[in-house]
């Protein structure tokens, strides 16, 4: 099994290409239903799909799908091939898998460079803003959602936890996180370029995410007094103003009238998540006459936008999205930067400690096969002459085949870690003739699986007919 | 006669102060600052010498008139330097007091007390409310076009790397200090700010050409004996107070700024330029005071 991460980011592709693959992975049934169709994907030799687990991270400025996949059977299919070329169809259309341009747009990383990758992405080293605290919460959230959709097995869990580890290790260990460098800060100091003084302005908050949070307490450190907040659910955003200012609706604006605020105020953060535009320039406007020109400062930092790229145009209106306060970020941070040379270090000790625990795993079954093997013939034997029912003898049969065992699976473990493993894997499988009871045990599970499946389908009918 | 030499020793001084930031070293910039004001005092010291040897109601030469210019303008840019704590306002608006005194050093030097024939205290009130006038809207031109430089850059959103404080030192191997947040990394300049500069220009600069033109037409009237003489000077001068007038207008009633105020304060200057070349150094004799 190879684990395999397929995707794109603020690096590789702009953001007309994220937007259009954010689009598609906005809600968690847009997400399920991709999921589902990647599911599909079966070779023509392999009965079953060539994905086995999946995590699908979709924020604003990335889009990753974290797969285990099964190697594949015949020689001349290559699954990831496959799988590339449905995920790029899925979102820019038929024919996009053959298209060179978007082709380049995505990377793909396998094993050890899609673990290192991953570790990096969770520490935050691979954003836009490196240190940024918000991804981790998001990579946490696209484990829980593979969780809740069962299409997290044991590898990917394993995957994900040790990659949360990995990113607090850093956290603790490193001074990335230590300058206060994000989205909202970067926001603050563009508002400086605009503003003589912040304190004074009102800021409107339109969307209550984990970003906006972070930037209204900015805000609020920076001597804003006057924040509005709007959202589609006012509830939310009723909640959102007790976790800021204490009290549960201080400032909440009723969205179908936000554009009253918009007359008044100075700065407006959206983070919407909306499909189209929400601020568009025909509506901006009439309302830059009622405000007499002062100055506009817009901040979109939602994906796909939902602010208008051409309100920019109009006079006294600045309009900054994700990449350009990104942009303005980059290159700039050389003590993160120096840090982020320590981070990659424990990324690389963390995603080599990962490869060694899953190369292991292939010793597993060999282990497993062998223990059956010396048990059975100490069962069989000492049954000769002894109750073989007995508790004891059970007792007994179990501690001599660990101790014979206990050197042999020592050495095929710490050989299982390189390439001379094999050998020592396939000299065991030989010597006991463990060939056949590997094969025996799969077909089993394969029994049961199937077995589980047709059970399930048939609940599901069942229901269906029901319904 | 005070020598013209001593408009060069303010002159130069300040010439150096400027050579000194290009070298980009630690505490330069306030020995630029220190070299800036003791240019100022020099500059103040001549001029109340020239006062007081000439006594400035006998008369006054165009040299001095031009020298008195820079000083005035050097005054106004060190008072809204230290009001509104911009310091870029001091870097790139000085050069154009540098560039009036050392034209005031090619001056006709000639005293053209005999040529008057006016009331020399409202002639003196004139050219001091004109000139204060004129610094002003020096000042709000230089802002202005600040103004539209930084603007287009935030729109564009084009060199607005944002500062790290903990940076120190780059590749070049010398040090970063505050003066390069100022002149580098563009740390310091505001759109707002600078636009109320341009504002605060406007509001004193207006009653005062106000003021100095309205002096101006009757010492012209009186001269004359009739208001019906039209001169070139105030035709110009005339169609410049209505670009103010405009742009104030616009601003107190519709909130006009930024981006276009800013273009109206840099019509208005060009204007008054094109008057003083015209009529005070290449053809005196229109000006209409002179005969």
């Amino acid at each position: 099994m190879d684990i395999v991460i397929f995707g794109l980011n603020h690096k590789t592709a702009d953001l007309d290409h994220r937007e259009a693959v954010s689009k598609k992975l906005r809600t968690k049934e847009a997400r399920q239903r991709f999921i589902s169709g990647l599911l599909s994907i079966h070779s023509s030799v392999a009965a079953h799909s060539l994905i086995k687990e999946i995590t699908v991270i979709s924020t604003c400025n990335r889009a990753e799908f974290v797969m285990i996949i099964h190697e594949s059977e015949a020689e001349n299919i290559n699954p990831i091939k496959l799988i590339e070329n449905y995920i790029l169809n899925y979102f820019f259309g038929d024919g996009a898998g053959n298209d060179a341009g978007l082709y380049n747009m995505f990377y793909t990383f396998k094993n050890k460079e899609a673990i290192s990758h991953l570790f990096a992405v969770t520490s935050s080293l691979d954003s836009m803003i490196i240190g940024e605290p918000q991804i981790l919460g998001q990579v946490k959230n696209a484990y829980n959602e593979a969780c809740d959709l069962k299409t997290a097995g044991p590898l990917l869990n394993k995957l994900f936890h040790r990659s949360f580890y990995c990113a607090k290790k850093i956290r603790t260990e490193t001074k990335i996180a230590s300058a206060p460098v994000s989205v909202s800060y970067a926001a603050v100091e563009i508002a400086k370029k605009i503003f003589n003084s912040i304190d004074d302005k009102k800021v409107l908050l339109m969307g209550v995410g984990e970003m906006g949070k972070v930037a209204a307490k900015h805000f609020i450190k920076h001597g804003v007094t006057e924040i509005f907040i709007t959202n589609r659910t006012n509830d939310k955003a009723a909640e959102f103003a007790k976790e800021i200012f204490g009290y549960y609706g201080k400032g909440v604006i009723d969205f179908a009238e936000y554009y009253k605020i918009l007359t008044v105020a100075d700065i407006v953060l959206c983070s919407m998540g909306a499909e189209n535009f929400i601020i568009k320039y025909d509506d901006l406007l009439p309302i830059i006459k009622l405000r007499k020109q002062k100055p506009l400062f817009l901040i979109d930092i939602s994906v796909p936008r939902n602010i208008d790229p051409e309100v920019n145009k109009i006079s006294n209106v600045y309009l900054f999205d994700i990449d350009d306060i990104g942009k303005m970020v980059e290159n700039n941070l050389d003590v993160r930067q120096k840090e982020a040379g320590v981070a990659s270090q424990i990324v690389e000790s963390e995603a080599e400690e990962f490869i060694a625990w899953k190369s292991s795993l292939n010793a597993v079954p060999i282990i497993v096969a062998l223990k059956n093997r010396i048990q059975n013939i100490l069962n069989e034997e000492l049954g000769k002459y002894l109750n073989k029912n007995s508790d004891d003898i059970r007792t007994l049969i179990n501690s001599i085949a660990n101790k014979i065992l206990h050197d042999p699976v020592k050495v095929i473990k710490k050989n299982a870690l390189d390439d001379n493993g094999i050998n020592l894997m396939e000299a065991a499988k030989t010597l006991f003739n463990l060939e056949q009871d590997i094969n025996e045990k799969d077909e089993t599970k394969k029994d049961e699986t199937t077995r589980k499946n047709s059970n399930r389908d048939e609940k599901s009918l069942k229901i269906k007919l029901i319904k | 006669m005070i020598n013209k030499y001593y408009y060069l020793i303010p002159f130069f001084i300040y010439f150096f102060s400027y050579l000194l930031l290009f070298s980009r070293q630690k505490n330069l910039y306030r020995t630029f600052i220190v070299l800036i004001y003791s240019g100022f005092i020099i500059q103040s010291f001549i001029l109340l010498l020239l006062i007081n040897r000439y006594s400035i109601y006998h008369g006054i030469s165009i040299a001095s008139i031009i020298f008195f210019n820079s000083w005035i303008l050097m005054l106004v840019i060190i008072i809204f330097s230290l009001l509104y704590k911009a310091k870029y306002v001091l870097i790139y608006v000085s050069p154009l007091a540098y560039l009036t005194l050392f034209i005031s050093y090619f001056a006709p030097a000639a005293d053209f007390r005999t040529a008057l024939m006016v009331n020399s205290s409202l002639l003196v009130t004139h050219i001091l409310l004109i000139l204060l006038g004129d610094s002003l809207f020096a000042l709000a031109f230089m802002i202005s076009l600040i103004y539209i430089f930084q603007e287009r850059r935030v729109k564009l959103k084009k060199n607005l790397k944002i500062f790290d404080k903990n940076r120190e030192g780059d590749k070049k191997g010398y040090k970063k200090y505050g003066w390069d947040e100022v002149f580098y990394l563009g740390k310091g300049y505001n759109l707002e700010l600078l636009d109320n500069m341009n504002y605060q220009c406007l509001k004193i600069g207006f009653p005062t050409l106000t003021a100095g033109l309205a002096i101006g037409i009757y010492l012209s009237n009186s001269l004359f004996g009739s208001m019906t003489t039209v001169k070139p000077i105030e035709v110009i001068s005339l169609i410049t107070w209505l670009i103010y007038a405009i742009l104030l207008h616009e601003r107190i009633s519709r909130g006009l700024r930024g981006k276009r105020a800013a273009i109206f304060s840099i019509a208005g200057f060009l204007m008054i330029v094109s008057t003083l070349a015209l009529s005070l150094y290449l053809f005196p004799q229109i000006h209409g005071f002179l005969h």
